[in-house]
């Protein structure tokens, strides 16, 4: 974490609280208020909450109030502490995980979790045909209960993610006996109707959901987490979520006081919250970053010779961008420049210094040794009507201009986007990430690693990068992990094969008297020691 | 032709209408760059989910059995299920369709209740200050945008006096009106800027009229002449526009509906299209067009009993 994110003192003293469930007892707060309705403006609606099955940050970011995991990330994002299960222990040279699973938890509608719903849970979530999160928790081989409160992981090979994995969304627990009972032939059908209604052991359960327009939880009763005053959590009586696309109605809504709080705020209009004395804007340290990527393979699908093949070019168009100047006109000063391709959140990040600080005599000389003095043309393709992108764009275009390269921007929708990233039918795009899992393997695997999708569908293939990759997905000693993450982060962002823009906070605002909301680097919404003050 | 027979060559004409519209949305959906597995598993899912995934929906088959699929269920009402909602697509229309209706419906009524009385004032004071007046102020509300007009009012009267809530539905009826009241005016303005300028031009045309002269000198009141032969004739050209504009209705009503946080259609097409969600666009592009085809035979129906003339 870093200063420039840090919410003020009372959000940070909620995010310790709210995850870690740490007493405050000796601050000067008194212990929060019970009871109540938050309503919450969301700018999308959740699709499917199923945990495996689901595919969306609509539904991740939120599903922690429903389902719990075995483990939880802690506030900071970059270990994971106890959560379904109280122990762990690896044993059998990290191929045997043994979990101790807490006493006394029950699923919202009464009935208690029992080993068997941990390995029914685990078993569906690693399926390979189910869902797109399953390899995150591939390298398990058998989930065996053993005992009432006990199951034990065996592993294919060593797996120094799997901790991660087991405080991930897709790993939530879910009731066997409730999801076989609802109604549908196949599992599908099944999932189907249970997610209309999800059952789980979180804080918070379902009571209504019209879809995009309003979702409504209550507190669950039988929630095991204790409150700073020694009761059962959640604080809160009910959560709303109200759907509200529309960023200005968003906020509208919440100065007016018909919302208590409101997620994704713009960050042009993050300023003016911040003067409002109703409200209090929170910055919570994300893992988002923002970067213009690039194809390197030597010819484009069209047949065409690609300058970016060319490292020097690659470089030279790196250095040719003022990165502060970017930040100070998209994020309005709220973003921060990138020292690695992941995020300084991410666990292992490794940023000695801000990438290709801006240095326009040494792009010219890059690019006069690469043979390309008299520039070249460029094209970046891009969402239509996303305004962060295009300011990047048009300030970078300009930037670029300095050093004869002319920036050409394709806008067109995000479908059409997709499909010809994944196509590897394009020169440079724009685009943003956020970790799904508390480990540097996800976003390595996708931006860096080339047998998976090519590096970001970039054709970038670095063979010493790959065979660290490899090793460090097996690697259990700490240290030897950290100094692989270390040089596979130099490999790659010496390759330049992304111009890294920034890193930028997730932005929520509240009305004054709303307190102990925590959204973690990955982005998961945390309410349960959400409370509303006088 | 009498009457009935008329009215069921209008409805004939209907049915074919429809088979072209249903093929052409089909086969407009899927021109459409980009699927809809990608757009549901963004940027991170593997080729293999993907392939999946499209088997699961069945989109790994032709495009032609594809149709004659969408075809053969639509006839028998069944539109499959919302690919990204993971709900039956005529439950989510269901669901959604009144509230546009409810919003059309206020729109309208707003729109006649401003233009029909300004048209007269305008048009019995044509090229005077009233008349000059009237027509500015419609003239900047047909040419500002609807999200502006929304924003603005929802400022002024939601956030800053306090007297409507800002966006969203409500619960019951009552709230739901109260609700709908706003983006109801937003998407009324630029709908009466047209009539209002229809109607008056009308009026004027109407009341140089001989049969209005001889009406005056028949000795009938004013009120009798106005609303008798001059409202009822200037009337005819106005009802083709409001049944035209039943469409132009829709279109505003995506916009108003994404301002206000009103769960629609309007917002339901453009989440469908960006989601690619083909069994959602399909039957709500039918649905829609439905919609405006009975809007279009309402106005005949309308200009039917106002001009005795149509039909025979």
């Amino acid at each position: 974490m870093t200063a420039q994110f840090l919410p003020d003192r009372r959000g940070f003293l909620a995010m310790a609280g709210g995850l870690a469930a740490v007493t405050l007892a000796g601050t000067a707060n008194a212990a929060p208020k019970r009871g109540g309705k938050l309503i919450y403006g969301r700018y999308a609606d959740s699709q499917f909450l199923d945990p495996v099955l689901n595919d969306n940050n609509v539904d991740i970011w939120v599903m922690n109030s429903i389902y719990d995991t075995l483990l939880f990330p802690t506030a900071d994002g970059t270990g994971v502490q106890a959560g379904l299960a109280t122990k762990w222990a690896f044993t059998d040279a990290g191929k045997t995980l043994t979990l101790t699973l807490r006493a006394g938890v029950k699923f919202s509608d009464g009935s208690p979790m029992t080993a068997g719903d941990v390995k029914w849970s685990l078993d569906r979530a690693r399926d390979p045909k189910a869902g797109a999160w399953n390899d995150l928790i591939g390298s398990i081989d058998a989930v065996n209960v053993a005992g009432a409160d006990s199951v034990v992981l065996k592993l294919k090979t060593p797996d120094p993610t799997i901790l991660a994995a087991l405080a991930t969304f897709n790993t939530g627990i879910m009731p066997q006996k409730l999801f076989e009972a609802a109604a549908g032939a196949t599992p599908d059908d099944k999932a189907k109707a249970f997610g209309e209604k999800p059952v789980g052991t979180g804080p918070f359960m379902m009571v209504e959901w019209k879809r995009n327009q309003v979702m409504r939880l209550a507190r669950n009763p039988h929630y095991w987490r204790q409150g700073e005053d020694g009761k059962p959590l959640p604080y809160l009586d009910e959560l709303e979520f109200q759907i509200i696309p529309d960023d200005s109605t968003r906020i509208l809504k919440l100065k007016a006081g018909e919302l208590h709080g409101s997620e994704f705020i713009p960050l042009a209009r993050v300023k003016e919250l911040q003067g409002d004395k109703n409200l209090r804007m929170e910055l919570w340290p994300s893992t988002k970053v923002t970067y213009l990527s690039f194809m390197v393979k030597p010819k484009l699908t069209n047949g065409t010779d690609n300058p970016l093949a060319n490292l020097k070019v690659r470089q030279a168009l790196n250095y040719a961008v003022n990165k502060d100047g970017v930040i100070a006109i998209t994020t309005l000063g709220l973003g921060k420049p990138m020292r690695s391709f992941m995020s300084s959140t991410t666990p292992l990040f490794d940023g000695p210094a801000p990438l290709y600080k801006y240095d326009l005599a040494k792009a010219k000389a890059l690019l006069k040794e690469a043979g390309f003095e008299k520039g070249f043309e460029v094209s970046c393709m891009t969402v239509a009507g996303n305004q962060d992108n295009l300011n990047n764009l048009t300030t970078v275009q300009q930037m670029w201009a300095a050093i004869g390269v002319n920036l050409k921007i394709e806008p067109m929708d995000n479908p059409s986007l997709t499909k010809r990233y994944r196509a590897e039918d394009f020169q440079m795009r724009t685009a943003a990430w956020t970790n799904d899992i508390s480990d540097p393997g996800q976003i390595t695997n996708y931006f860096a690693y080339g047998p998976t999708i090519h590096a970001l569908h970039s054709g970038y293939n670095d063979d010493k990068l790959n065979a660290l990759y490899l090793a460090s997905q097996q690697e259990t000693d700490p240290a030897k992990r950290k100094a692989q993450f270390k040089e596979i982060q130099k490999i790659y962002n010496d390759a330049a094969t992304i111009v890294p823009l920034y890193e930028t906070p997730y932005t929520v605002a509240w009305r004054k008297n709303v307190t102990g909301f925590v959204q973690i680097p990955l982005g998961n919404n945390y309410f349960q020691a959400t409370s509303i003050g006088a | 032709m009498n009457r009935g027979t008329w009215l069921l060559g209008r409805l004939a004409q209907i049915v074919p209408t429809f088979v072209m519209i249903g093929v052409a949305v089909f086969v407009l959906a899927r021109l459409l760059p980009g699927d809809q597995v990608s757009a549901m598993l963004g940027e991170r899912a593997s080729d293999d989910t993907i392939a999946r995934m499209q088997a699961q929906l069945g989109l790994d088959r032709s495009v032609f059995v594809q149709l004659l699929d969408f075809l053969a269920a639509a006839v028998r009402g069944n539109f499959g299920d919302s690919m990204s909602l993971r709900l039956p697509v005529l439950q989510v229309i269901a669901e959604r369709l009144p509230v546009t209706l409810a919003l059309m419906a206020i729109a309208v009524v707003l729109a006649l209740s401003i233009a029909l009385p300004l048209a007269f004032v305008a048009a019995l004071n044509a090229n005077r200050w009233p008349d000059m007046l009237i027509r500015t102020i419609f003239q900047i509300g047909l040419s500002s945008p609807v999200f502006y007009i929304g924003l603005l009012l929802l400022t002024v009267f939601a956030a800053g006096l306090r007297w409507f809530p800002v966006g969203g539905y409500g619960d019951d009826w009552g709230e739901h009106l109260y609700h709908l009241f706003l983006p109801g005016l937003t998407l009324s303005f630029s709908f009466a800027a047209v009539v209002m300028r229809n109607l008056r031009a009308g009026i004027l045309a109407v009341l140089t009229a001989e049969y209005v002269d001889f009406a005056r000198a028949k000795g009938l009141s004013a009120g009798v002449v106005l609303g008798r032969h001059v409202l009822r004739n200037a009337l005819i050209a106005t009802v083709t526009l409001v049944g035209l504009h039943v469409g132009a209705l829709l279109g505003g009503a995506v916009i108003t509906e994404t301002v206000f946080a009103v769960p629609g259609v309007g917002r339901l097409m453009i989440d469908s299209i960006l989601a690619r969600d083909y069994p959602v666009i399909q039957a709500l592009t039918l649905v829609l067009a439905i919609l405006v085809s009975l809007a279009f035979l309402l106005t005949d129906l309308v200009q039917m009993w106002l001009d005795p003339r149509v039909g025979r």
